[in-house]
């Protein structure tokens, strides 16, 4: 049975990391905490399960669609609302973001009911099975499409002029400015990443759990923990930081009970805090605290 | 630049809450209320995490008053008396609705008030009603704990948590050959809580080795550990309770993992239309008990038998009323036959014949006891069979068979 709960733990660890991954990037660059990051998931959600609903879209080929949805619902509310209080003091931010996570959850429930929705594929608990071992389909492929992103992620940011840019502005905006980085946007493109791949996140939860427009709040507590676990600002330590968390919560599960399960996370996030506060593989870089 | 973005934000602060007022005095109850009409009071969540319910609470209490007063209303002596009701948004916090449920006996001046959707809001909402002796039925709420206090002014129709799991584990023990162990897992949070504690008392009275007996954080997303925990137990019967979202992650990663057991329960969840459009082919064999069901056979004078009421509701709201909207409507029931029978309005005469009562309904069989439960209906249980919710339980009431043991996973 143990293998099995390290397997599990590193299966869910893959989700956690693409459910952290646009959370950590708006925040490593932007500084910007975003709460709304759960809402912004759920809505992926919910475009997989209208595009197969309204037209059988595969839930797995809707991830494109999501994420180019979410791109732009990311840029435009950088754009006109983030950009606002962009240079406030923090807590605005926090209250912003706070209020615009409300505001999403709200609209969708008076637009689309608060009716529990599902994608129901025909290999939905497709399994392998290697001795005493199962390994969920499903949950398979979700870890290989969080691994192809989070390259797809790392090589944007390190070998593109845009990325570059992006890693500019983070490093030192009047630096980056200075050779000629529009910063303004440089954060709507990295917003709007960072919707793109709550997007990605959203369209793979739609294949695992049920969709309603609550179900987007306890991620962003996840993506927080992990965060700060991986270290901000570091690509790698996303997938990292969330096999860790899965990691530990499985085992804690057969430890000390499903019970605690959210404790141990806590518990995790204080020791990284005390031991090692710039996070596992967290560099000097994107983080730099910026009062 | 950074005053101008606090002044934008400002504005728009300015101009949000200016329209927040003017709603406010848009959406307040017209003073004009006619002489003689009983008025209610309900606090449901209309917005926010529970308004999916909060539609279908309302919708089973509208449907009660426009029947009465297309029936001419309650009699009372030689008047007849319309009833209206007066709802609140509480927005899905229990906190809300412990102060709209004081604004409607303060301020509104309402005695008669309907419960609140969910457990945690009926035990703050009947704290409130108590302290102004003001009279609540609270329609779904169904933790004892709620009950527990003393109170002399709260009742509910519903089954209890702990006695959610009893039919079904009773059920279970009836079959050949007898299923031995059984597993639990609960959500950590009051009602499910109770439930799990009552069927595993209820399991081990009935002779089934409980071998899994677990809670897990009330905001889980994945249950795979658990369920792999389960799996290397090999129980007979399998129970989650908890609330849709958990009865459906619990059985759909029960599949992911091929946990096979002889019987799967959720306690909740279930008995809704959206678990089988949400699993489909997944859903099949799976039991769940419900606090209502339409073949209920007893019957009272408003509404007629449960299949009297069903049909009235499909042709209202164009869709089928499960028992959210059934108990919400008989918890109104209850208060109308309680003023019919005490044939009066006051407030003490009307709670004195509300715990006298002893009679059928659409909703089943109502009698309270002294802490304000209905102790006469059981509960029925559902299996998912083709696609269709089946009543296998109680024999009253079951028309299918049950389907055991649950064929393995394909």
């Amino acid at each position: 049975m143990i293998y099995q709960i390290i397997l599990n733990g590193f299966l869910l660890g893959g989700l956690y990391a693409i459910v952290a991954m646009g959370f950590s990037i708006v925040w490593g660059v932007m500084n910007v905490i975003n709460l709304a990051h759960g809402a912004f998931i759920m809505l992926g959600a919910y475009m997989t399960f209208w595009f197969f609903d309204l037209w059988g879209i595969d839930p797995f080929l809707s991830i494109p669609i999501s994420m180019v949805i979410l791109f732009c619902v990311g840029y435009f509310i950088q754009r006109n609302i983030i950009n606002l209080v962009i240079r406030a003091q923090v807590f605005m931010v926090l209250i912003l973001t706070f209020g615009l996570e409300i505001l999403i959850m709200n609209l969708t429930t008076v637009a689309w009911t608060g009716n529990y929705r599902s994608v129901p594929t025909p290999y939905s608990g497709a399994n392998i099975e290697i001795g005493p071992i199962v390994i969920p389909s499903v949950r398979l492929a979700i870890f290989l499409i969080a691994l192809i992103i989070t390259v797809g992620l790392y090589f944007f940011l390190g070998k593109t002029r845009t990325g570059n840019a992006i890693k500019a502005t983070s490093l030192d905006k009047e630096a980056a400015q200075l050779v000629g980085v529009n910063i303004g946007k440089m954060y709507a493109i990295t917003f709007a990443i960072g919707g793109a791949l709550a997007g990605a996140a959203g369209s793979l939860l739609a294949i695992l759990s049920a969709i309603s427009p609550y179900m987007g709040g306890p991620y962003t507590l996840k993506a927080f923990v992990i965060c700060v676990l991986g270290g901000l600002g570091s690509i790698i330590g996303l997938i990292i930081g969330g096999i860790i968390l899965g990691m530990a919560e499985s085992i804690g599960t057969v430890l000390l009970g499903p019970g605690y399960a959210d404790a141990i996370s806590f518990v995790i996030l204080v020791i990284i805090l005390a031991i090692r506060p710039e996070g596992i593989l967290g560099k000097k870089f994107f983080a730099e605290v910026k009062h | 630049m950074g005053k101008t973005g606090f002044n934008r934000l400002g504005w728009v602060f300015v101009v949000l809450l200016s329209f927040l007022f003017l709603m406010e005095g848009y959406l307040s109850p017209s003073p004009a209320w006619a002489q003689n009409t009983i008025r209610f009071g309900a606090s449901l969540p209309f917005t926010g995490r529970e308004s999916r319910e909060g539609r279908l609470s309302r919708d089973g209490m509208e449907l009660w008053r426009d029947v009465v007063n297309k029936k001419g209303g309650i009699k009372v002596g030689n008047k007849s008396y319309k009833v209206d009701i007066l709802f609140y948004d509480d927005e899905s916090d229990p906190r809300t609705t412990a102060k709209l449920v004081e604004k409607l006996v303060t301020e509104d001046n309402i005695k008669f008030v309907l419960g609140p959707y969910g457990s945690t809001p009926s035990f703050a909402a009947s704290a409130i009603t108590e302290k102004y002796k003001a009279l609540i039925v609270v329609g779904m709420g169904s933790a004892e704990a709620i009950f527990e206090r003393g109170f002399k002014y709260l009742f509910g129709p519903l089954t209890t948590a702990s006695y959610y799991l009893v039919d079904s584990l009773k059920l279970c023990a009836a079959q050949e050959p007898k299923p031995e162990t059984v597993a639990i897992i609960y959500k950590n949070e009051l009602f499910s809580t109770q439930s799990a504690e009552g069927g595993k008392k209820v399991a081990e009275d009935l002779g089934f080795k409980v071998v899994y007996f677990e809670k897990y954080p009330p905001d889980a997303k994945d249950l795979s550990s658990v369920i792999s925990i389960i799996r290397a137990k090999n129980p007979d019967i399998y129970i989650v309770s908890g609330h849709f979202e958990d009865s459906f992650l619990a059985v759909k990663q029960a599949k992911e993992l091929k946990l096979n057991p002889k019987v799967i329960i959720g306690n909740v969840g279930v008995a809704t239309p959206d678990f089988i459009t949400s699993l489909r082919e997944d859903a099949e064999y799976v039991l769940g008990p419900t606090q209502w069901v339409p073949n209920q056979k007893t019957r009272d004078h408003v509404f007629g038998s449960a299949e009297d009421y069903t049909k009235l509701y499909e042709k209202t709201y164009g869709y089928t009323p499960d028992y959210h909207s059934a108990g919400q409507t008989s918890a109104a029931l209850i208060f109308q036959l309680a003023i019919e029978k005490a044939q009066s309005l006051d407030v003490d005469k009307v709670r004195d014949a509300m715990s006298a009562l002893d009679t059928d309904s659409f909703f089943g069989h109502i009698k309270f006891n002294e802490k304000g439960i209905n102790v006469a209906k059981g509960m029925a249980v559902l299996q998912i069979q083709k696609g269709k919710h089946v009543p296998i339980y109680p024999p009253a009431v079951g028309l299918g068979k049950f389907i055991y043991p649950k064929p393995p996973w394909k």
